[in-house]
This record gives C-alpha cells, structure tokens and sequence, in this order.
C-alpha cells in the first residue's frame, strides 16, 4: 500500500484551562478529498491550525509523505505546499489581484518586480481557474467567492500538495459553491489532497471521499463517505454527552400570562431585518435560529440599543420604550451579552473586577466616588454565582479561558440586576464542561424571576434549552416552534426554506 | 514586594529611575542634591508634568493631543493681556481654565462628532490655535505682567516652595481622583481598553472621550499660567515641542500610547525623571547637545521595560490571546 500523504500521531492541543485537541491520530490518503466533521469547538479548525503551522501541538507528530514534519509558521507550510484557504479571507484589499497573487513570492527582473510577468501568470492561473475578473483589478471590488478563487489560485502557483478548506461555502451562492466543487474535483484530478471542512451535510455526501469525525477535541472515527448514512455521521458528531448537558434540569419557569417584552414590527435602519414580532414572557427561555445572516443579531442589538431600529415598538412589561443607545438599554434592565467576547465583551486592559462593575458603576458610589472595595466586593459575589475560576477580581480577563471571560461577561449583567438577558451564541467556542456551566446558568436566572434570549447556531442546546423557538431568514420571523414538538430537521428547515 | 511590583511595576521602575539618578549625578557632583538644585528639578516638571498629567487621560482612552504646545501659548497670551489690564490674578485663573477648557472640547469634539483620527484632528488644531496666539499679539510678545500675577503663580509661599508646585500637585491630586475614583474615570480606561465593550456596557462612549480631551488642556492652561508667572511675558511663539515632552513624560510613566494603561503616579515620577536629567547633565557639564540624546535614550530604554515587564508578567498565554 501506498504512503499515506497526511497521518496525525497522537496530535495534542491545550490551551489555559482547554484540551482542544486530545491525542488524535489518523491517516489521509493521497489524492483523496477528505472531509473533517464536527461540532463548533470539536476541534477541527485546531487542528487545521496545527497542520498549517499556525501554533504547534502540545505533543503528537505529523507525518506528511512518511517524512516527519513541523512547521515553525504558516509561511514555511505554505513553502512545504500545504495552502489554507481561509474562513476570513485575508489578502490587502487596496492591492490588485496580482498583487495579492504574488504577495511575498513577487518575481524580480534585475532587482525590480517583472510586473508584466506577473500579470500573465495571473491571468493564466485565473483562467484554469474560470474566473472571470481581471488581475488588475482591486482586492476589494471581489466577492467573497472571487477571493476565494484567488486563494485557490496563490495554491497552484506554488505547486501545492494539499489543499484545507475552511467552511469555504458558508458566505457562497449555490452557483459559486457548483463551481467551486468542480474546481475542487479538477484539483483532485491534478492529484492534490484536499482537506474539506464544513458542517453542511449534503456538501459532504456530494463531495467527499472519506470523513474522520472530531468529538470534544478527540478522534471519533473514519468512514468512507460512500459506506454511510447522514444518520450515523450526525450520531458520531453529536454523542450523547453534549445532547445530555444541553437539556433541562429544572422545570420550566416560563410564566405565559406575563409578557414581559413585546416587539412590534420592528425594522433596522440598515436593512437587515424589517417586521419583526415576537414576545418574551417572565421566566421564558426564547430560543432563536437561523443562518448566518438571518438577522438575529441584529435584532438583539436594535432591543438594546445597540444599533438604531427604524420602525417597530417595544414594550417592556407593557410601557413603551425606546432604547437608542446601549445606556437606554442597561437602564432598562436589558442585559446584552454578545457573540464576540473578546471584541465586544470586556476589555482586555481590565481586571475582571473592573469589567464586572463596568454597566453598573453608580452602584459602586459613595458620593462621587467609585470604591475599589464596592467593586471588589461585587466581584467576589457575582463571580461566586457564575462559577468563576479563578474568582480572583485583581485577576486580567484576557488571560482566562473562552468559558470563564463569557462568566465575566456574564457576571457584569448579573451586576446590573438586568431583567431581560439577551445572550448571543454563549457558548460559541468554549469546552463542553463549561457550556453545561452556562446552561446552569441560565436556568438559575430564569429561577431568578429573570428572561432570556438565547440565539444560537447550535440546535441542540436550542432544543435542550429553550421554551419555544423562533427561526428567523432573511431578516423575517418565519416560525415559532413550541418545546416538544420541535427537532433539528424541523428548525433547518425552517431556516431554509422559510 | 511581589505583589506591590505587580499593580505599580511601571511606578516603581520610574522610582528605581529616579534613584539611580541621583545617586549618579550626586557622584558627580555633590550639588545635585543641594535643596535649591532639586527645587530646580522639580520646578522645571511642573510645566511638562501639568501638560503631562492632561494628555496622560486622554492617551489613556485611547486618544492623542498634538495641540497642547500651541494651546499653551494661546491661553498664556490671552491671560497675559488680561494680567496686564489688571484683572484679579484668580480671575486670570478662572479665564485659563476656561479657555483650556473650551479649546479641549474642541479636539474632543473633532474627534467624536466629525469622526476624525485624534492624530489629524489635533494636528490641526495645533496649527490653528499657534495662529490664534499670533493674532492676537499681533506676533508681539505681551509684556508687564504685574507682580500679583506672579507671585499668585509661582511666589514663594513657603521656603523652597512655590505656589505652582502646589498647582501642580493639586491638579495631579485631582486628576488622580477623577480616573480612579469616579465613573467617568473609570469610563476612561475600559474605553481606551476596548471601546465597542464600553459602548455595549453602556458607556457613553462621544461625551466620556470629548470630556476627557477637555480635562487634559485644563493641564496645559494651568502649565501656560504657571510659565506666564516664571516669565512674565506671555509669548506666541513658545510651547513649541511641548507636545513631545508632555508626552514623553506620561511614556516615562507607563501610560501605554495604544490606551487603556496609565497612571498620574507615574506620568508625575516621569516628568521629575524628565527635568531631573536635564538638569544633571547641565550640572555634569555635558554638552547641551547630549540633552537631546539623553531624553531619546530614556525614552526608548522606558518603553523597552514595558515590553519586557509585559512578557514577563503575562507570559506565553496572553501573547497567544
């Protein structure tokens, strides 16, 4: 039998206070499309990283063509044929295609760039390649599908052996993601191993030869696409554990005789979302879902504040309210806990007694004065109730782990003695056993007396976790599903085909 | 001790600084440690340590002031001329204040209403408001201030003290207050920090950095008021490169230029270190020119220590994060 083009040894990854890779080992074969399968946080882009150099593994080893190999950065894979292409695409929008192409391998007549060459070479690689935009035009002025085609194109000027894609049909239309797999098989045909991730089902059955399974950051399994059905591939990706701690341990405290916001025919100003209608009652956990780009997001923020809503009304236990700024929000007992922590969550320069006690400082005042011992005190408590480790408030929030900067974030709503917490994507990127902490959470504040919006990509923590459901598409409300009758197929469903 | 260097690293390592300093420049020459030369030294932090202590505020939410040296000399000769008609000395003051005041909310305002880089915005204005300084002098430097005036300003009140040391460590009392212990204070570092989390905490994001633009040149009037009564002639053409200084002295001190990290402890220890040097030198008899070379090299030798402690302290994880 032949080499195997890529086999993983007991490849290990930890972080502060996560194991995101735990001892994985298997085996690609050369020239095949093999696809990586797994729930957000299974480990799959992790490892992508450790392959393409961008941090290396705890412990393990990688062979590629039965040589051992590391690679100190992405660069020197990048030199050993081993190209990424990107879920952010990342290339210097003010540079030409061209310059993009070449960027860090530019060609050189005399000491100075050959741009004429440069120019040809695109435009041939473009043309294998059937895209129709020119080499001189802007990074910027491309789609997102252009760009990855560019990508595409920087992995065959260097010869590329294999080739990883990252979820690269998430932002594509139907017919960029045609062309994209028949570009995808015509590299196959040239011999180039392709590493092919995404969570998209029917892509992979379409598309893929063999899929080895990622569980919790540890090796499932192997199968050839052609043995199996979606069933058994959706059993090997969720496992019970993860179903069984998204779910309820204490009765619903959903009260429906209380209304506690109603949302009228609500409209961003942007466009993202128009006639939006829902209600949230004492105690509900209200689930939202849909695709990327559905405009959940966007109707969290435009409810506190965030961002400016056009049209629509609030009620918020049956007065009238408008929130035009996130203050309005905060002073309305709106609590806001956002899908990216670290950008919008905390601030990296703060003590997570500083970060805790920021939406609600004036309650920390004697006089005009704020007292470190008033935050301090709050720290301790707040972090106690969220089950901060370390619950340490001298202690900088950047450097604890996804799941307790997200108990921070939390904890600073929980100081505000907001009604309403709207949390968005909580557990996106945090280990399993602090996602059960969340859920816990999240039914201590609904014993509380408080309500929630949860929105996630993640349909079983929608399901385990939520009172009813809403799906949104395209910006609309197009279903409400009660717990109980509601599965995954119903929801994707929903979300797809309104 | 550990824990002591862990909260004020960068204050303590301003403190070894100044030690050092002087034990350097006494070996030297045991003047240096004589009462009227370190008056001297102290003297000379006041005007860079009031710009210092103002523009420390509004680095640390995350914004820069190039306008400061200009402003100093606007509000100097505006307080001058109303000096020299004979307006009450706290009046002056009150005048001072209040044009500092106004012309920091003006940058503020560039900067939060008109959506402009503080870096252009306040380089403009530190143009226009050179220009207003020239103006209104007619590019004549006002002369005669009176003697209330300045013995307000910098007399000596009590033995080897001057009233401006007192406006000097009455303002960096103040200041420090205001960051530490105030919302608004705190406002300031988690917006200098990460300014969308403000936001989305509830922060108001516009008036926290617009006030703070104003706050800071309440420094740099009191600087120009104080320099006016060591002086006694307010001149259109001076302050220029004050902006650095100021600057330097909260780099000294630990504030960080990219926002969220800075103390008054620390900008205060690094316009003393500032100001003791230049004096050391002259008294070691270093060519003036080494000056300048001197206070680059603190500068830079200032800042690598920061990076050093934040490897340091943080240690892979956060280089990671």
């Amino acid at each position: 039998m032949e080499q195997p083009m890529i086999s993983f040894r007991g490849v290990s990854k930890s972080f502060p206070g996560q194991v995101a890779l735990d001892a994985v080992s298997f085996e690609v074969e050369k020239g095949e499309i093999h696809a990586l399968l797994g729930e957000n946080g299974a480990g799959k882009s992790t490892l992508l990283n450790v392959f393409h150099g961008v941090f290396p593994p705890t412990s393990g080893e990688m062979f590629i063509e039965g040589v051992k190999t590391t690679f100190a950065d992405t660069h020197e894979a990048l030199m050993a044929g081993i190209v990424k292409v990107h879920q952010e695409i990342n290339m210097v929008p003010e540079m030409t295609v061209w310059e993009n192409l070449f960027l860090g391998l530019e060609k050189r007549r005399f000491g100075f760039i050959n741009k004429r060459a440069m120019i040809e070479e695109t435009r041939r690689h473009l043309s294998v390649l059937k895209c129709d935009f020119s080499p001189t035009a802007r990074a910027n002025t491309l789609s997102v599908g252009q760009k990855q085609m560019l990508q595409v194109a920087k992995a065959l000027l260097i010869n590329a052996r294999i080739i990883s894609f990252d979820e690269p049909t998430s932002s594509l239309s139907s017919k960029e993601t045609e062309t994209l797999f028949g570009i995808i098989r015509d590299l196959k045909a040239k011999g180039i191993t392709i590493f092919y991730i995404s969570h998209k089902l029917d892509e992979i059955f379409e598309l893929c030869d063999r899929a080895t399974v990622l569980r919790d950051g540890g090796y499932i399994n192997t199968f050839a696409v052609a043995d199996i059905d979606r069933q058994t591939l959706i059993k090997n990706m969720v496992g019970r554990d993860v179903a069984m701690f998204a779910a309820r341990h204490r009765p619903s405290r959903a009260d429906y005789s209380r209304p506690v916001l109603e949302i009228e025919g609500l409209a961003s100003e942007a466009g993202d979302f128009s006639d939006v209608d829902f209600t949230l009652h004492h105690g509900e956990i209200l689930g939202f879902f849909g695709l990327v780009g559905a405009g959940r997001t966007e109707v969290m923020r435009a409810i506190f504040g965030a961002d400016r809503a056009s049209r629509g009304t609030m009620r918020l236990k049956g007065r009238q309210i408008a929130n035009r700024h996130p203050a309005h929000g905060v002073e309305n007992g709106i609590a806001l806990i956002p899908e990216n922590r670290k950008e919008q969550g905390f601030a990296a320069n703060l003590s997570n007694s500083d970060n805790i006690a920021l939406a609600s400082l004036r309650k920390f005042r004697k006089g005009p004065f704020v007292t470190s011992a008033g935050k301090r005190r709050n720290a301790l408590i707040r972090g106690e109730s969220v089950r901060l480790y370390p619950n340490d408030p001298a202690f900088h929030t950047r450097n604890l782990s996804g799941g307790n900067a997200q108990k921070v974030i939390v904890a600073k709503w929980l100081s505000t003695e907001a009604d309403i917490m709207i949390l968005d994507e909580p557990t996106k990127g945090i280990d399993v056993a602090a996602k059960a902490e969340i859920y816990s959470l999240m039914e201590d504040m609904v014993e509380e007396g408080k309500s929630i919006i949860m929105v996630s990509s993640e349909m079983p923590e929608l399901i385990g976790m939520s009172d009813r459901i809403i799906v949104m598409r395209e910006g609309r409300v197009v279903a409400e599903v009660g717990r109980g009758n509601c599965d995954e197929h119903t929801l994707l469903t929903y979300a797809v085909e309104g | 001790m550990n824990k002591l260097f862990s909260t004020h690293g960068r204050e303590l390592s301003a403190l070894i600084a100044i030690i050092l300093m002087f034990v350097i420049f006494t070996g030297i020459d045991s003047i240096y440690m004589s009462p009227d030369n370190i008056r001297d030294i102290i003297e000379q932090a006041t005007i860079y340590g009031l710009m210092g202590i103002g523009i420390t505020g509004i680095i640390i939410a995350g914004g820069i002031d190039l306008g400061v040296g200009s402003a100093l000399a606007f509000t100097a000769v505006v307080v001058a001329r109303q000096a020299v008609n004979g307006v009450h000395p706290v009046y002056c003051m009150l005048l001072g204040i209040v044009i500092g005041a106004a012309l920091g909310m003006v940058n503020g305002l560039l900067v939060t209403k008109f959506k402009l880089q503080p870096f252009i915005a306040t380089m403009g204005t530190m143009s226009i408001y050179r220009g207003m300084a020239y103006l209104y002098t007619e590019a004549i430097p006002v002369i005669g201030v009176p003697r209330e005036y300045r013995f307000f300003v910098d007399g000596e009140i009590l033995p080897y003290v001057r009233s401006s040391i007192l406006i000097f460590v009455i303002f960096a009392v103040i200041v420090h207050i205001i960051l530490r212990y105030t919302c608004f204070g705190n406002h300031v570092y988690a917006v200098g920090g990460n300014e969308e989390a403000a936001r989305l905490s509830g922060v108001r994001v516009g008036y926290v950095r617009t006030m703070v633009y104003s706050l800071g040149m309440v420094g740099t009037a009191l600087a120009a008021m104080v320099q006016l009564g060591k002086l006694g002639a307010g001149d259109p053409t001076t302050g220029q490169g004050y902006e650095l200084n100021a600057i330097a002295a909260a780099a000294i001190g630990g504030t960080s230029m990219a926002g969220g990290r800075g103390t008054i402890l620390g900008t205060v220890l690094g316009a003393i270190l500032f100001s003791g040097l230049k004096v050391g030198l002259i008294v070691a008899g270093v060519d003036i020119f080494w000056q300048y070379v001197a206070t680059g090299l603190v500068i830079i030798v200032s800042a690598y220590v920061e990076v050093l402690q934040n490897t340091l302290s943080s240690g892979p994880a956060a280089k990671r994060a």
